[in-house]
This record gives C-alpha cells, structure tokens and sequence, in this order.
C-alpha cells in the first residue's frame, strides 16, 4: 500500500502512471460511465457480424454452407486466446508490482475467457464433423486448444481456492505466467507439425486466402467478440469492485456499531 | 523498496526464459511423436512393419480414383502422394463429402503384406483458402488453377477479384 | 441449407453464451450498484 503512495507522489518514475491508473477507485470512476455505451456498440457490432455470417455471406466453394461456421469459430478462437494473453500481462503486473486492479481483472478474466474458448471447442466439433468426418481429433491445434482451456479452469479454481485471497491471487498469477507458453505453440502449431486442421487462412504479413466478401463479415464479428469480451470483463471488474466497497463499509458499519 | 520489485522483475523474467527454453526443447524432442500424420516419403523411407496402425496423410493422386461397391459397401482403391511418393490405399465405406482428386486426406490404418494402406477411417483436410463458388469458377475458367491438382494461386491475386454475376 | 445441424448447432451455442454470460454479468452489476447504494445511504 505504501509504496503505491510514493510512487504516485513521483510521477517521473517508471510505472507511475500505471499506479495512477490501477487505482480500484479511479478505474470505477473512468470505466462506469462507458458502459452502457459500451455494451450497446458490443451488441450492435456483434449480432451485425454474426447475422451477416449466417444469413449473407456467400458459401464456399470447398466446404459449402459449413464455412459460415467459422464466423463464430474463428473470433472465438482469437478472443479466448488474446484473453489468455491479457490474463497474463495482468498476472505479470500483479506479482512484480502488486496492483489489486490486476487481481481484479486476473479474477474477472478467467470465466469469460472460459466460455470463448468453450465457444471455439464446441463449434470447431460441430465444423469438424460434417467437412473432416470427425468431432475431434488429437492433433498439435486441437490439443493445444484443449490444454488452453483446461489452463483457464485452473486459473477460475486456483485463484479462488484460498482463505486468504493474496495467497490464491499469488498462485494464480504464476500458473497464468507459466501457461502463456501454450500460447505460441497454438498459433504456430498448424506450421510446425502435421495438423489435420487447416493452416492459417489470415495473414498479417501477406494477403488472406479469403474473398473478401467472406473478410469482411470475419472481421466485423471478431471485432463483436473482442469488443463483447472487454465490456464484460470491465463490467464484471466494476460489480467486483463496488462488491468490495459495500462489504468493507458494511464492516466497518459493524465495527462502529458493537 | 523499489529494490524488491527490480528483484521480483528479473525473477519472473528468469524463470520465464528457463520454462520456455525447457518447453522449447522438449517439443524440438518430441516434435516426431506430436506428429498426427506420416507423409507418403516418410513411410517409404521407414517402412512400417504391416499391422502398425498409424495415420497416412497426403493429396489423393488425380486419375488414381476407382471405386467398386461390393455388397452394397463402396470399396475405393486410390493413391495418396505427397509429390515426392505415392502409396497405394484401398478403403471400404462411405468417403467423406470433400473427398475428391487433389484432397488433403489423413487415412487411419496399417500397411498390408503387399504394401498396400488398408485404411479404417479417412478424414478429409480441406484447404485454408475461402472463396464463393463463383469465384472459384472464373479462376478455372481462366486456366488460373485447377483445384485438383493443388493450392490455389497467391490469394492476392483473387481475394479481391471482381466476378461477373456475382450473387454477392 | 445442408450441414444445418452443424451450422445451426454451432451458432445456438454462440448465442446461448453470449446472452447467458451478458444477462449473468448484467444482473450481478445490477445487485452490485444497488447493494452499494443501500450501503452509502444507510
């Protein structure tokens, strides 16, 4: 707690400004009145992008109707992963400097991140069955995928797995640390081993070997699912934090009172 | 106090760089078993011993497809390459929908006596390149790639490309 | 459409996720801000 003070005091320092910023009170402060905004740019963009893939976007010349699987497969698949990546910077975050906005989110990024990556499974068996002719199976992708999920549940379990809260906030961030090393390992696994699943489809560095008329309702609905992913994960923060407000007031109410 | 942060900083970003050299390693050590499938070349340079079940990956040769029903099953004899070998591959029952000449497949099963694959199970690797039908078609029709024998051509060249009576 | 199973199977799930965690989140924002205020005006 101290030091939080001294360094807020110093604003030249390195971090400072992080400080000023990972104070519970002010991100409250900064975050609340966006939400609703939010929210409604979240819902808007993602039922645009998710009914343009399924109603509108032209099937594919391979797989037919299946392709449309894939605008919601694919953002989830993204999204579960740049939550894990998220998870992570705020794990960092939380054992060098201790933030309790970074235990804060560690907690409220684990569940939601859950779910996209639920999400990305389920529907990567229900695409696989039809094109490949089977729901699952163990190849480098799949697994990688599977072992993200489990990663997640971990976290959810560890973190709140302890009496006192510092010790599962603790544990958790180093698991969190410790799994980002699956994170290349799913990106880059098409690439390095025999994959039944396709190799990538978008390229950052070239062209995508996708039509356009096919990008553009991909792009939309990952920008849905991203922006989806932070507005719940800040709401989620938010409840915690007023959670929090309202139990240390009702103590210190009780305190006065006896 | 800023001491023990610097302190905590390079002890997680050591014992980061130490995990991934491990990982690192140990997937370099394993990448052969991590593998789903053999290519053509790799079982004939390792020639399985028949029986060994294990998963055949590689394109369906063009002109190679024959298929027989035999008591109301269909059986297929054709030939998986991966531009460098060929092996022979005879498997009875329904193919899945996007098995055709020039598919990525992976065959489950064991090489016979007579060094034929006697595959169990064939599933089907579509490609990673997403087009509509019509797309596709204007591509053949300009003698730019012919879907069977391989990948399209660098997608610059058609995930832009304007079609006649597109529907989209 | 063929493949709807799949397709329609795929989406439901999207869907039945996206609106279940965005209600569950809602409502626990919701008892949060409430709670807090019964607390702040005691």
């Amino acid at each position: 707690m101290n030091e939080n003070v001294i360094a807020t005091g110093r604003m030249s320092k390195t971090g400072a400004w992080l400080h000023y910023f990972a104070n519970p009170g002010r991100f409250l402060r900064f975050v609340r009145p966006a939400l609703p905004w939010a929210a409604a740019i979240s819902i808007v963009v993602t039922v645009v992008g998710i009914i343009w893939g399924y109603a509108f976007a032209p099937a594919d010349w391979q797989q037919g109707d299946a392709s449309r699987i894939m605008y919601v497969h694919v953002p989830a698949a993204w999204v579960s992963m740049s939550g894990y990546a998220m998870l992570a910077g705020v794990s960092f975050f939380s054992i060098v400097w201790r933030h309790p906005l970074a235990d804060l989110a560690a907690e409220e990024i684990g569940p939601v991140g859950a779910g996209f990556t639920f999400v990305c499974l389920v529907s990567g068996a229900l695409w696989g069955k039809p094109m490949w002719g089977a729901y699952w199976v163990w190849d480098a992708r799949l697994t990688s995928v599977l072992v993200l999920f489990f990663l997640y549940l971990g976290h959810i379990a560890l973190i709140r797995a302890f009496d006192n809260p510092a010790h599962g906030h603790r544990a958790a961030a180093i698991l969190a640390l410790v799994g980002v090393i699956n994170l290349p390992i799913i990106v880059f696994s098409v690439q390095w081993w025999n994959t039944l699943h396709q190799g990538n489809t978008i390229s950052f560095t070239g062209s995508s070997r996708i039509y356009i008329t096919m990008l553009y309702p991909l792009l939309v609905s990952t920008v849905g699912f991203y922006l989806s992913f932070l507005t719940l994960v800040c709401a989620r923060m938010c409840a915690a934090i007023m959670e929090r407000r309202t139990r240390t007031l009702l103590v210190a109410a009780a305190e006065r009172a006896s | 106090m800023r001491g023990a942060k610097k302190r905590r900083l390079y002890l997680v970003l050591a014992i980061g760089l130490c995990l991934s050299a491990a990982v690192g390693l140990s997937l370099a050590a394993f990448s052969s078993t991590l593998t789903f499938f053999f290519s053509p070349r790799e079982v004939v340079a390792k020639h399985p011993a028949p029986g060994m079940s294990f998963r055949l990956g590689g394109i369906v040769q063009v002109g190679t497809v024959q298929t027989v029903v035999n008591a109301g099953t269909p059986v297929t004899n054709f030939r998986l390459t991966d531009g460098q070998a060929s092996i022979p591959v005879v498997y009875s029952g329904l193919l899945p929908d996007l098995f055709r000449e020039g598919q990525g497949i992976v065959a489950i099963g064991a090489m016979n006596a007579s060094g034929q694959f006697v595959a169990s199970e064939v599933l089907a690797k579509h490609g990673s390149s997403y087009m509509p039908k019509d797309v596709e078609q204007s591509l053949k029709n300009a003698g730019k790639w012919n879907p069977a024998y391989g990948p399209p051509p660098p997608a610059s060249e058609w995930n832009t490309m304007q079609v006649k009576g597109s529907a989209s | 459409m063929k493949y709807a199973v799949f397709i329609d199977g795929s989406y439901g799930i999207t869907v039945a996720f996206l609106l279940g965690i965005g209600w569950l989140t809602f409502a626990r924002y919701r008892r949060a801000v409430r709670r807090l205020r019964a607390v702040e005006t005691r």
